[in-house]
């Protein structure tokens, strides 16, 4: 048995109050420690809110700023994961998620996919982050961290179980829409990001672990919904949709290793094939080399020829 | 099993549950990052407004909520008994205000000249609607003082895609808690949390003038209109796609029309940028955030 207890901090940010956020963490990671949690995971941007805009800049936080040192010495003996916006050195604003551990802040992810489609306007505002690497934890597993978009693209799940993350932790600001009768919770959102975390848990073999905050701002209503997933794509825990709370969940960590070695997928994965591949295949998109699936006779670059016997379709 | 009350296209049925409870934390929401506590909306006796009520009663209770009937005089009387079952079976503060004498200070009455002068008995019924509608307006927005309450906007999703409403008169409003649910679900949801038969069954109107409905105006169904603008806004159907589905060619270029025309009513109006930051443009607050709160008391 290895067993941990899981604090899911399903909370409602208030729009742009740091304090009255930072505040909120501080009550929950008492609460979480009371309870005997070993790992508290907030939501995305938990200490500022979601829809900043030019607010953006007014809540940011660079990595040395004595708030963010405070908070994080609430978490002797504990880990911790807190969103906020980070302000680099060269003043790029970035959705930060880090891991604060026995009271340092021992890791830092940057939301590397940032949404600007649909509702999203997440590029206007911030910077893109550029590394995705898991971190060793004194939960004695590897983390991995990721921010709610993030996780609709395939390689980053991969990239943090092949890097040696056995907890995969998602932390989110989704909101909810397409409410129909006809999706299985009745919220369309919820039902996407379900099958996600089902597959992801189950294809690395790693714990899910995704926290959603709830709440309004503006016109948006986020749905929590945070889950724990166990490494054979099973569900441990679910917390209500819209429902404000601290969930803990226990796990047995021992089960990661009883489900790699019953289900060695990550011992067979083939790192690199795949980034011979993903070579190829970069190397074609950015025309330096012509495009396997592009039509006979394409112009490096594109995807589309000239019909036989008329001109290049771009003449230079 | 019973038949249902009224026509409901299968694609637009969605889980009254999730709205509700969707609907309940924005208006929550949107009051406390205001700094109010109350709601004032106006009452016509239709499903909408009545929905409306339900729902802000849900989210706050009745008692935080004041419901305004504004009937002219030509307003039809089962629209205020309506509104008036309403408002009892939801126990909310209520105020009748008769904008008759508003109106006719404008336009005239009989052979008393208003204010327009001797042209104004001439106005068409559209700008009389109009009128009206920014009248009710008006006396909610001062009554919201009084009250002190914010104003809850009752139009839908089905009218505002159409452009079925009057610029700053119904559609005037400090937040709207149905803005995204089309004419068939407002009647789906008004189902679930208990708005009167009456109120669902009965054909929707404007009630400018006596029998007016708004089908036998624009000369479509809701029903048929709301699975038409489903397809075409939410699900991004082309035209062709959409005849394939069955809409007829006229019907789908009218509606076109109508939605691309409106366009204007859903949108803050442009402002001549000048200066280096420029509200909407490059100026871009959330409009509720730390220090915008109305202090209390």
């Amino acid at each position: 048995m290895q067993p941990l207890r899981i604090a899911l901090a399903q909370t409602a940010p208030q729009l742009g109050a740091l304090e009255a956020n930072l505040e909120r963490h501080r009550a929950l990671l008492a609460e979480a420690r009371a309870g005997g949690a070993g790992l508290v995971v907030f939501p995305e941007l938990g200490l500022t809110g979601y829809l900043l805009q030019d607010l953006a800049a007014e809540v940011a936080m660079r990595l040395d700023d004595p708030r963010l040192a405070t908070l994080a010495a609430e978490t002797v003996g504990l880990s911790a994961v807190v969103s906020f916006v980070e302000e680099s050195a060269d003043h790029r604003l970035f959705i930060a998620a880090a891991l604060l551990e026995d009271g340092a802040v021992r890791h830092v992810h940057r939301k590397v996919f940032l949404p600007t489609y649909g509702l999203f306007d997440e590029r206007r505002f911030f910077a893109a982050g550029s590394l995705i690497r898991a971190v060793p934890s004194r939960l004695g597993v590897g983390i991995g961290l990721a921010v709610c978009e993030d996780f609709w693209h395939l390689a980053v799940p991969q990239l943090l179980a092949l890097d040696g993350a056995q907890v995969l932790i998602n932390v989110s600001s989704s909101p909810g829409r397409d409410v129909a009768a006809i999706n299985e919770f009745g919220l369309g959102t919820a039902t996407s990001w379900r099958t996600l975390m089902r597959a992801y848990a189950q294809m690395t073999t790693s714990y899910v672990v995704f926290v959603n905050r709830v709440g309004v701002d503006e016109s948006i209503s986020f749905w929590g919904g945070s889950e724990v997933i166990g490494p054979a794509g099973d569900t441990r825990f679910g917390a209500p949709l819209y429902d404000e709370g601290l969930y803990l969940v226990d796990v047995d960590l021992a089960d990661l290793r009883r489900e790699r070695i019953a289900t060695p997928l990550l011992r067979d994965e083939r790192p690199e094939i795949v980034l011979r591949q993903l070579e190829r295949i970069v190397r074609e998109r950015a025309g330096e080399v012509r495009d396997t699936t592009a039509e006979p006779g394409a112009e490096p670059g594109l995807d589309v020829a000239p019909a036989a016997g008329s001109a290049p379709l771009v003449r230079r | 099993m019973s038949a249902p009350l009224y026509e409901l296209p299968e694609e637009l049925r969605i889980d009254t549950a999730i709205a509700r409870r969707i609907t309940g934390e924005f208006i929550r929401g949107q009051l406390r990052q205001a700094g109010f506590e109350r709601v004032v909306l106006g009452l016509s006796g239709g499903v909408d407004s009545a929905l409306v009520a339900y729902l802000v009663t849900e989210a706050i209770g009745a008692e935080h909520l004041l419901c305004v009937l504004l009937p002219y005089a030509s307003s039809s009387a089962a629209s205020r008994s309506d509104a008036e079952e309403v408002v009892r079976r939801l126990g909310c503060a209520s105020r009748l205000v008769t904008i008759t004498a508003m109106v006719d200070a404008y336009f005239g009455a009989g052979a008393g000249e208003g204010a327009l002068g001797a042209d104004g008995p001439e106005a068409t019924a559209l700008r009389r609607g109009n009128f009206m509608a920014r009248m009710r307006m008006a006396v909610l927005y001062d009554l919201s003082v009084v009250w002190g309450g914010l104003v809850a906007g009752t139009g839908n999703k089905t009218e505002s895609l159409i452009g079925y409403t009057t610029l700053y008169g119904d559609n005037a409003c400090a937040f709207n808690p149905i803005g995204d649910l089309y004419k068939s679900q407002v009647r789906q949801v008004a189902e679930a949390v208990g708005v009167p038969e009456t109120i669902i069954v009965k054909a929707p109107s404007a009630d400018l003038w006596p029998g007016q409905t708004d089908e036998s105006e624009v000369g479509f169904s809701y029903a048929d209109v709301d699975r038409l603008l489903y397809w075409m806004i939410d699900q991004r159907r082309s035209e062709e796609e959409l005849a394939a589905k069955g809409f007829a060619p006229a019907f789908i270029e009218r509606v076109a029309r109508m939605v691309a025309g409106a366009e204007y009513k859903r949108q803050v109006p442009p402002i001549a940028k000048i200066g280096p930051r420029t509200a909407g443009l490059d100026y871009l607050y959330p409009r509720r955030r730390p220090g915008s709160a109305r202090r209390s008391g």
